[in-house]
């Protein structure tokens, strides 16, 4: 699920970790006011026990030699709330992202889109919609089994979107997005299935864990989490058939508005005109503004003395900087033998 | 406790090392920016990219050994996707390199392409990372920027990371010491719920009491750091070298190679 750098072109990243940016800011500052200094250090550590929770694998049922492990986005997010959740989250996939070189540092505004914030609030809202009217454990139980099974479908969707919105997929969009929704349905439903066993678990020992009495909670109406599902399936759908007309930066443009649809919901809303500046900022000082979706050819395929020419000074580039690397491995080699030497 | 593996070389001294967070921070963040942007025609190109990171790497007296190995670890993703392109891209070309010339598929091209500026990029990365301690790069993030909740987050994720790992530990070791066959499906997801919802409440319980010392500190809501963050000489120093030799690449090597 982590992208990493080369699936992305500079423009979606830029744009992705606008709106990633800007939505954290956003909720940050929302929840400035109902965290407390313990509520601080209780999201610390759930955001340790994510890493620690992904230590604990159980073997899978039908899949010998394999075993499965908990993600934990939306058990954080039934626990903490979606904003508290997403905050969470976002954390631990910058500390992936830093620390344990887990999707690259570009990819970082679409990992935090994709794997914190789509499964928080969309995980919560599922959750919510199911458990609201009437709260009964069975109820709790299938909630939270949808909300992981949905809500990693979308998430494992926008990678090929975003992927195929850089223009960078080689593989056909639609066998990469088979592929996503089909490893990812399998995730999901052993994530669903473990949630729910943990929730079972915690409803048995602690269940004012559960119950809410834990700050972020948020109200939402049944109509709130309709428009929400009808929101990402435009996105969904906007984005498929962007893809169809081969526009570029379709993703910023279905996250933002839609002119043609008056009762469009912008899919992350805030009412930030920094993303509208940054994203008008990106598309004139890209390094690379009009990157070509389809590549012409190697520079060498064409002609024949071309090739033989190119096929020089690029022997001749790579040669010298192995020759250089050796060259600075090698100097500082030598000085470091002479070091303790002088000591 | 064993905190020593993901970056146990940031706690080294080298002129690396001594550079601003924030210096350190941008300039890896633009690396990765005009690497990736790099045109997929010209793999030869990022050989002569690589001499940048490799000698942060070098400078910093990093082992490189360890860097190759964290990369192998982290590119199952990658080189699946990397290796897919040959499978769909069978456009015949062929390559002259030097003395040798082969045939060879656009896809292939492709395939080397993505691996080369993975490895490119994560050089970059692992040399910021195990250069930099991890608070001097929070409190770097935070004079650029970043909400202050989202510091303190990442702040305590960071020091308890290990804490609760070790307590993972503790309970597979209990589990692997009890349980000698498999139950079927039904008790082992029964045994792991049961191991995380107990990881679960002990982490809750221990941040009560980590929330009870801190207000016995008297913790105010505000992330404190003793690394004090200065542009001196050799962060200018280090960020002309840079410019320069991205341009340079950009507007003179960059032309002749492709």
């Amino acid at each position: 699920m982590h992208m990493a750098n080369e699936l992305l072109s500079i423009p979606v990243a830029a744009g992705t970790m606008a709106v990633a940016a800007a939505s954290l800011g956003f909720i940050c500052r929302k929840v400035r006011q109902i965290v407390t200094s313990d509520k601080l250090a209780l999201m610390g550590i759930l955001g340790a026990f994510v890493f620690a929770a992904q230590m604990v694998n159980f073997r899978l049922p039908a899949m010998p030699g394999t075993s499965g492990h908990m993600v934990g986005a939306v058990l954080l997010a039934i626990i903490l709330g979606p904003h508290l959740g997403a905050i969470v989250i976002s954390s631990v996939v910058i500390i992936q992202c830093l620390i344990f070189q887990d999707g690259g540092l570009l990819a970082l505004g679409c990992n935090i889109i994709n794997m914190a914030l789509v499964p928080s609030y969309l995980g919560y809202s599922l959750y919510k919609a199911f458990t609201a009217p009437v709260s009964g454990p069975l109820r709790a139980y299938i909630g939270a089994l949808l909300a992981c099974v949905i809500s990693f479908q979308v998430s494992a969707a926008f990678v090929p979107i975003e992927a195929a919105l850089s223009g960078v997929l080689v593989v056909p969009f639609s066998t990469f997005l088979i592929i996503m929704l089909g490893v990812h349905l399998l995730i999901g439903l052993i994530e669903g299935l473990i949630t729910v066993a943990v929730l079972g678990y915690l409803q048995q020992v602690r269940p004012d864990v559960i119950v809410g009495s834990l700050p972020g909670k948020v109200r939402l109406t049944k109509k709130a989490v309709l428009i929400t599902l009808v929101v990402f399936t435009v996105v969904i759908g906007a984005g498929l058939s962007l893809l169809a007309s081969d526009l570029p930066d379709g993703l910023e443009w279905s996250y933002a508005e839609r002119p043609d649809q008056p009762d469009f919901e912008p899919a992350v809303s805030n009412e930030d005109s920094t993303i509208a500046a940054v994203d008008d900022f990106q598309s004139k000082y890209s390094p690379l503004p009009d990157y070509s979706i389809r590549v012409s050819g190697l520079g060498e395929t064409t002609e024949e003395e071309i090739e033989a020419s190119a096929g020089w000074t690029s022997f001749a580039g790579v040669v010298g900087s192995a020759v250089t690397m050796a060259f600075i491995w090698l100097t500082a080699w030598i000085l470091r033998k002479k070091q303790p030497t002088k000591a | 406790m064993h905190h020593a593996y993901i970056d146990k070389f940031a706690y080294q001294d080298s002129p690396v090392h001594r550079l601003d967070s924030r210096v350190k921070f941008i300039v890896v963040l633009i690396f990765t920016a005009v690497v990736i942007s790099l045109p997929r025609t010209s793999p030869s190109v990022l050989a002569c990219y690589a001499v940048g990171p490799f000698t942060i790497l070098v400078l910093g007296k990093i082992p490189l050994r360890f860097v190759f190995k964290h990369i192998l670890m982290v590119s199952p993703f990658v080189l699946v996707l990397a290796l897919s392109c040959p499978l769909y891209d069978r456009t015949p070309v062929s390559v002259a390199f030097g003395p040798f010339l082969w045939k060879s598929s656009l896809g292939w091209m492709r395939c080397f392409v993505i691996l080369a500026k993975f490895i490119v990029t994560m050089l970059a990365l692992i040399g910021l990372v195990s250069t930099t301690r991890f608070n001097d790069l929070l409190t770097g993030l935070q004079r650029l920027g970043l909400p202050r909740l989202l510091i303190i987050q990442l702040g305590f994720l960071y020091r308890y990371i290990f804490v609760l790992i070790d307590r993972a530990h503790h309970i597979l070791r209990a589990r692997a010491g009890r349980k000698l066959r498999n139950l079927g499906t039904k008790a082992e997801l029964k045994i792991a719920a049961a191991m995380l919802g107990s990881l679960l409440i002990c982490s809750l319980g221990t941040a009560e009491r980590i929330n009870i010392a801190m207000q016995a500190r008297g913790f105010d809501k505000n992330w404190r750091s003793l690394s004090k963050l200065q542009i001196g000489r050799s962060d200018l120093i280090f960020s002309l070298i840079a410019a320069s030799f991205l341009l340079v690449l950009h507007f003179l090597v960059r032309p002749l190679l492709q």
